[in-house]
């Protein structure tokens, strides 16, 4: 482990009786970047990341956060990271601006200049009770007290929940804005197409096992494709089928449209050969089908 | 599993018979426990008794063994716990889906308010019948194995009136809670006035040209009739059910007429004043940055409703006894003499026929120690265990302050928060003393406040080592609650028997309750070891919390 990296994890383990929520987790996430991690429900994310802030304690393994363990050195390490909870709750009774004065408080100092022009951008209402609040409203507030320390470490589980497209974009650019400046953003998400457009890399986790951590562009490189192929007359999809690497073959008429993990040019050659092939498009797939496709391959 | 989620009746059902029947497996098992210390002690004394005081603990004349424990345990204190029970279950059963948030979700059933209403109201009386039942097996059982002959008392029409009269309550608070959505309301308006209604009705027959007053109490329609030794006065009967049949039909309207509330707190004062551009500066400084500075000061805020009321009720009550015993003067004289100390130890003892007397036993021996526990219990369950179940905790610790930070500064709260109802407490009693010129000792005073501050934070530690362990409101209430009745009972049935007499002082109640402080001062060795078990619990919080995983609720 280097100072370049931000959060390391060594043989996470987490159990809970017989249930095994997160197994030998071992990740790096680099400093600067942005790591969505990706999983379904129950997968182990949240636990992942209550580890990490130190909520829950690993039946073994161990993380540390910018060089520090994540249990005996938790209450430094929290002077350098924002965070979300999943599930965000405050306390109902108290305003955005009271809420955002506790933490301030409890951490010893806030530039309020920066605090309200996240609140500008937001749109966010800080004067008006946590309690009164939209789920969306609320999670702005989250988003504020996460990210008004200017914090090394930004640690957010779904924090996206409620927040309307606009809104959306804006916290997307400010993911990009805050590690432009060098910090770093965990993003544990279900919003795919979110963390395709801010995510450096994303690492998929199932069933408690971390199954791939890689660069999303790579990942959308390397996996199937979306083909289609329009000809002079009608087509047979049995001529399609019988390519390595395709699946999901739909005929409709003259149009061809199938999931595509071959040679380019064995699909070319096959369809070539029986018809007249008039136009041809191919989609990098994203991230919503690799994700879909991992879990069907390995459920 | 699967049958408890049939509808509204049995899903509330399924959610509420614990508490029930952990109250009245206490309350049987209290009852095998006072009747075997009666029956070893000579319990003729009673006969002496005047027949205002037997009325108030329930207790007919020619009482034997088995009329002073049903009267102790089953009408007193079983009938504040059943009607107690039936009220939280009251409260809740609208308000509580409103402020969980999940009435919305129920009402989208093709189910209207009414039927949901009435199946809560059905609930009620089914679960709250499950508790008679286990009440009225161990009132038939106790006799039969310990041996005691009961003659000719009326259990049975006892436990109905018990019955009917923790309805009354119930369904109050049901009626509230339907009507204005708040918890806070239906709990906080029904329990003043069981409170209120049962010293009232103890009181007010003592002092006979106000003795007629009585009637205007509900408890009154309970305990006045005697049921155990007269059976069931159908016409008192007939009152508390009536009010049982009002409530319903105001519940029945409450709900229908309003809308529903959300999770939102509401618009109280305070936020009106931070809105007016007059008030804005003052009220924010008040309510906003001032009260979030520090997490102890945000726990002082989050409790200074319920501080703000014990502080009215005790230093109102504790003047009031002043000028009260002015009244009672010739009474309590006589009465004093016939008084067994064996009874009064139960309040910490004292000759009722002095103003010292009788301030320990109407103040000191259970309201002043009732209130300081209310605050204190309260703040303790509230520090982390309130704070995980809001799941709020998680982010809370997200900020850089220790775990054993929490847990102290709510501590200090909890300190600050006795010092202050003790202090109450003190000029409240100071105040009746002046009033009603008895010349009491204040140095003495103030002892005895000292000792109950030092109590209420024996079982606030309590609280908040459980809450620590555990994470849960239920465990650090019903645990915390539980053994301090338990602890405050068997302090004053176990010194009636000799062999038993040396247990007492293995209860914190000992060292509150033993040393006579009105009359003696301050007794510094009872003080030390209130301290050090407060200071065990809060280190075991400090402990128990730090090496586990934090709860959600979700």
């Amino acid at each position: 482990m280097t100072d370049s990296v931000a959060i390391h994890t060594d043989e996470l383990t987490k159990h809970y009786g017989d249930v095994r929520a997160l197994v030998d987790l071992n990740l790096d996430v680099q400093r600067g970047e942005i790591f969505g991690f990706l999983g379904p429900n129950g997968a182990g994310k949240t636990t992942t990341i209550r580890t990490l802030m130190d909520e829950i304690r690993p039946t073994s393994g161990s993380a540390t956060i910018v060089g520090l363990d994540t249990h005996t050195d938790s209450v430094e390490i929290r002077r350098h990271i924002g965070y979300i909870p999943g599930d965000l709750a405050m306390y109902p009774n108290l305003t955005g601006k009271d809420t955002i004065t506790y933490f301030a408080n409890l951490r010893g100092g806030v530039d309020w200049g920066y605090v309200d022009s996240l609140a500008e951008r937001l749109e966010a209402d800080l004067s008006r009770k946590v309690g009164d609040l939209s789920t969306g409203n609320r999670q702005k507030v989250g988003i504020i007290q996460a990210f008004m320390n200017r914090p090394e470490v930004l640690i957010m589980d779904e924090p996206s929940a409620g927040l309307d497209p606009l809104v959306q974009r804006t916290f997307q650019q400010m993911m990009k804005e805050v590690t432009a400046n060098g910090s770093t953003v965990f993003l544990s998400s279900h919003t795919l197409s979110e963390v395709q457009r801010v995510a450096d890399r994303v690492g998929i986790i199932r069933s408690g096992h971390l199954v791939a951590v890689e660069g999303v562009q790579e990942l959308r490189s390397k996996a199937i494709r979306r083909v289609d192929m329009y000809f002079d007359g009608p087509a047979e999809a049995a001529v399609f089928e019988g390519v390595g690497g395709a699946r999901d073959v739909e005929v409709r008429n003259h149009h061809v449209s199938l999931s595509f993990d071959g040679s380019m040019e064995e699909l070319l050659r096959a369809a070539s050969a029986r018809y007249t092939l008039m136009d041809i498009s191919s989609q990098e797939a994203d991230l919503e089908e690799i994700f879909l496709t991992y879990y069907r391959e390995e459920v | 599993m699967a049958v408890t989620l049939t509808n509204v009746f049995t899903k509330t059902s399924r959610d509420r018979w614990k508490s029930t029947v952990i109250g009245a497996v206490t309350l049987g098992a209290l009852l095998f426990f006072g009747m075997a210390v009666y029956r070893d002690i000579d319990v003729s004394f009673w006969d002496d008794l005047p027949e205002a005081f037997r009325n108030m603990f329930g207790i007919p004349q020619g009482a034997d063994v088995g009329g002073l424990a049903y009267g102790a345990i089953y009408s007193g204190y079983g009938a504040l716990t059943m009607a107690a029970i039936a009220l939280a279950a009251g409260a809740v059963s609208i308000a509580g889906e409103e402020k969980n948030g999940t009435i919305g979700l129920l009402l989208g059933d093709p189910i209207s308010r009414t039927k949901v209403f009435l199946e809560k109201a059905g609930s009620l009386i089914a679960v709250t019948a499950m508790g008679f039942v286990i009440l009225w097996i161990a009132a038939v059982a106790a006799p039969v194995i310990l041996d005691v002959d009961i003659g000719s008392m009326n259990v049975d029409a006892l436990l109905v009136m018990m019955f009917i009269n923790a309805l009354f309550y119930g369904f109050m608070a049901m009626a509230l809670g339907a009507w204005t959505g708040k918890t806070s309301v239906a709990i906080g308006v029904t329990s003043a006035l069981m409170v209120v209604s049962f010293i009232a009705v103890g009181l007010l027959p003592l002092i006979e040209s106000v003795a007629g007053l009585a009637r205007a109490f509900p408890w009154h329609y309970f305990t006045s009739s005697d049921p155990v030794a007269n059976g069931i006065d159908w016409g008192h009967f007939a009152v508390l059910a009536g009010g049982v049949a009002i409530f319903t039909a105001v519940g029945v309207v409450g709900v229908n007429r309003r809308d529903l509330r959300g999770q939102s707190t509401g618009t109280k004062l305070i936020d009106r004043l931070r809105e007016n551009p007059i008030t804005h500066k003052a009220a924010e400084r008040f309510a906003g940055t001032a009260r979030v500075s520090r997490i102890w000061v945000k726990t002082a805020s989050d409790h200074q409703a319920l501080l703000f009321i014990v502080s009215i009720v005790l230093f109102v009550m504790s003047l009031m006894i002043g000028p009260m015993y002015n009244m009672l003067d010739d009474t309590m004289a006589r009465l004093s003499e016939q008084f067994p100390e064996d009874l009064l130890a139960l309040f910490g003892g004292g000759d009722l026929g002095t103003p010292e007397g009788f301030y320990q036993v109407e103040m000191f021996g259970l309201m002043i120690p009732v209130g300081i526990l209310a605050v204190t219990i309260a703040i303790g369950a509230a520090a982390m265990a309130g704070e995980e179940k809001r799941n709020t905790m998680g982010l809370l610790l997200s900020n850089p302050v220790k775990r054993s930070t929490v847990v102290l500064q709510n501590t200090w709260t909890m300190i600050l928060y006795a010092v202050i109802a003790g202090v109450v407490s003190f000029l409240g009693v100071a105040a009746g003393s002046l009033v009603g010129n008895l010349g009491m000792d204040l140095v003495n005073v103030a002892a005895a406040c000292t000792l109950a501050t030092l109590l209420g934070l024996v079982f606030g530690a309590i609280a908040l080592a459980l809450g620590g362990a555990t994470g849960r409101t239920t465990v650090a209430i019903y645990g915390s609650v539980g053994v301090a009745v338990i602890t405050y009972i068997a302090n004053g049935f176990l010194p009636l028997n000799e062999n038993t007499e040396g247990w007492a002082r293995l209860t914190p109640f000992h060292y509150y309750l033993s040393s006579d402080p009105l009359n003696t001062g301050m007794s510094w060795g009872n003080a030390a070891v209130l301290v050090i078990l407060a200071t065990i619990g809060i280190a075991a919080a400090v402990a128990l919390f730090d090496r586990r995983d934090l709860r959600t609720t979700g």
